[in-house]
């Protein structure tokens, strides 16, 4: 007990050691640029909510990553490490751009706006459950390293990508950027909140929330957990690796694809090369960040959004700090977080040791693959 | 295509091959170790921003060395968050990519605000071969490269004679296979798979500064482009072996040369093809290996 007691004193001093250490870095940066910081957090403060339209854009910037990092939660808990979102996204993106554009054609340009987005909706999710599948099954079938493939992956479909803007969804008008034609004006996700961009996506982040709180206290989600740990029990719980890659994988491509859907209708009105942005990297990031619980997960979306937005308004106020900023401040918060999950994972570590106990025994998911444990106990037989 | 063309696309692929040679030689290391890093993106990027910087205050060879110490310097960071603080290897990796990419953008746009133009620097001189790089063919391909593509073949040597002949080699072997039974004869785990990181993260700062002050003189953000990732499937094809990472970079770096040099002959196909070819046959490179070595796994764990 007292252990326990200690390793939470502990847990507090480490999380006060991160959120000290980020704000010294940004400040520290802000100082560099040869700006104030208390200029630099009124920037910041400013760039996120001075104005209902302010508010609206973290609103917007958070569905994107929200919708990523909650449907990424049932690979992640499995320790399947898929960073593929980048990629199904622009896959599920061109595929729904165009379903409507085939859609509204055959209708002669005067499809209902409901029809229109079912369309979007489905093509998007059938593309990122496509581009999901193809690592899954190289995964499954190959043991491909499911990190690497995704990644690969990633190139892959922005080549896709820059080719299909540049021929059979290229728009004939002249623009600077390579983008497609305009959306017809129903397939446009309606805004929520009126004077801002904040679209009905937002509320499909709070949906996929509630569903996955549910999904949580479910054996499924269990069995994910021990999947990740003791393959063995995981395959006697009817998880077997080949079903538990597929499902959590094509989840996580399913909403990636979406994401593509909305962010072309609820965004942008028309596919642009631009059009993942990141947001596939930010949403590991913050499922993680929200130690893969809903709630943790939409408020680490928001604050990421808020980050993003904020640190514009710093750079026009301060006039000199770059709104680069913003992606220091998150990757120094992504390595403070996986430290002080190091903290809670510890106590389960000690009462249970499972493998030989070394010095620095690597504990987690990330420690003995299934066929390093079927080996081992080959070799003990 | 013309003979020139071909030597031009192979003297293009070696020197495109020597930073992911470098970083790979380190990851290596890393691997043999047992453990995988996942900054070698965020390492190289802030190694080719410092060789920048560096060399544009003391020339090229500081260049080559800052990089090398920046790399070093964000590997001590993440060996003390995964080695003393237990945290998440795949997590800080990725952190560390964050932070590299975002900080190498937010320091070069202090450094040249938009608008103004880009510091270009001296790049490593050339030695001047004499008469054998005058030789047809194999002049210019051999012969006619920056010294640093020398570093790299010289370093990969090093590098098998270090894995194979030495104490400290033998330790990341056993450390790798066997962290228990490897601590029980005396290594010393942590502190093997610390300096196997170490030895990376220099690499991986090393093969970023020679992207830049190497060949090109200057940055840009994201300069990099996904070189890092590349560089861990060249491991893991190449099963960390020195040969094996060596003939993975080529065969990347051969298809860029390849892409780069080749759009502008009329083969009519279109250029995002050639931009894509070389993740795509890296992909299915490492399916082909993957697979093979699963075979291999399962021929030793069911010796019937």
């Amino acid at each position: 007990m007292r252990l326990v007691r200690a390793l939470d004193r502990r847990r507090w001093v480490l999380t006060g050691a991160v959120v000290v250490s980020i704000i010294l870095i940004a400040g520290a940066l802000i100082v560099f640029a040869g700006a104030d910081p208390l200029l630099g957090l009124q920037g910041l403060v400013d760039g996120v909510s001075s104005s209902p339209y302010r508010i609206g854009e973290v609103l917007v910037g958070a569905v994107p990553i929200g919708i990523v990092a909650l449907t990424l939660i049932p690979a992640l808990r499995a320790g399947v490490f898929s960073v593929g979102a980048e990629g199904q996204i622009v896959v599920g993106a061109i595929f729904a751009t165009a379903a409507v554009f085939a859609v509204n054609r055959m209708l002669d340009g005067g499809a209902p706006a409901l029809l229109l987005w079912v369309a979007g909706f489905v093509a998007g999710a059938v593309g990122g459950g496509l581009m999901a599948l193809l690592p899954a099954f190289l995964t499954v079938r190959w043991r491909v390293n499911e990190i690497l493939s995704t990644l690969l992956l990633n190139y892959l479909a922005a080549g896709f990508l820059g080719w299909t803007l540049r021929t059979w969804l290229a728009t004939d008008a002249e623009t600077a950027t390579p983008q497609s034609d305009e959306l017809p004006d129903a397939a446009s996700l309606p805004s929520l909140i009126p004077g801002t961009r904040a679209h009905w996506g937002v509320l499909l982040v709070v949906v996929l929330a509630v569903v996955f709180l549910v999904w949580q206290r479910s054996a499924a989600s269990t069995r994910l957990s021990v999947f990740a740990s003791r393959p063995k029990l995981a395959l006697r719980l009817g998880a077997t690796r080949s079903r538990t890659v597929y499902s959590t994988m094509l989840v996580s491509g399913l909403g990636a694809g979406v994401v593509g859907w909305i962010q072309v209708a609820g965004v942008n009105d028309r596919l642009l090369s631009s059009v993942s942005g990141g947001v596939g990297f930010s949403g590991i990031a913050v499922a993680l960040l929200g130690a893969l619980a809903p709630i943790g997960i939409v408020a680490a979306a928001l604050f990421f959004s808020a980050l993003s937005a904020g640190a514009v308004g710093m750079q026009s106020a301060t006039g000199t700090v770059p709104s680069s900023i913003a992606e220091v401040i998150k990757g120094v918060l992504l390595m403070g977080v996986a430290c002080i999950a190091a903290y809670q994972r510890q106590p389960a570590a000690v009462v249970a040791p499972a493998e030989p106990v070394v010095a620095d025994a690597p504990d987690g998911p990330d420690a003995p693959g299934p066929i390093a444990t079927a080996e081992a106990e080959e070799a003990r037989a | 295509m013309s003979v020139e063309l071909w030597v031009a696309i192979i003297a293009g692929a070696l020197a495109l091959a020597a930073p992911l040679v470098l970083a790979g030689i380190g990851e290596g290391f890393v691997e043999r170790a047992g453990r995988i890093n996942l900054g070698i993106e965020g390492m190289m990027i802030m190694g080719a921003l410092t060789g920048v910087w560096a060399g544009s205050l003391a020339g090229p060879l500081a260049g080559l060395v800052a990089g090398l110490l920046v790399g070093l310097v964000l590997a001590v960071v993440m060996n003390l968050l995964v080695y003393r603080l237990h945290a998440n290897e795949i997590v800080i990796g990725l952190g560390i990519t964050m932070l590299g990419l975002g900080l190498s953008t937010y320091l070069y746009q202090l450094w040249v605000p938009s608008g103004q133009t880009n510091v270009a620097v001296a790049t490593v001189p050339r030695v001047d071969l004499g008469p054998l790089s005058e030789l047809p063919v194999v002049g210019p391909i051999l012969f006619g490269q920056s010294p640093l593509v020398y570093l790299a073949v010289v370093l990969l040597v090093v590098a098998w004679a270090v894995m194979r002949f030495t104490r400290f080699g033998l330790a990341v072997r056993a450390v790798g296979t066997d962290p228990a039974s490897a601590a029980l004869r005396g290594v010393r785990v942590e502190r093997t798979g610390a300096s196997a990181l170490l030895i990376g993260g220099a690499l991986a700062g090393l093969g970023g500064a020679v992207i830049t002050v190497g060949t090109i003189g200057s940055f840009t953000p994201d300069i990099t482009a996904g070189r890092g990732y590349i560089v861990l499937a060249v491991v893991i094809m190449g099963r960390s072996r020195p040969i094996g990472i060596a003939l993975g970079a080529l065969l990347f770096a051969f298809l860029q040369s390849f892409a780069l040099l080749s759009q502008s002959t009329s083969l009519q196909l279109p250029s995002e093809l050639y931009q894509s070819l070389p993740y795509l046959v890296t992909l299915v490179v490492l399916v082909i290996t993957s697979r093979s070595q699963m075979r291999r796994l399962f021929k030793t764990v069911r010796p019937a």
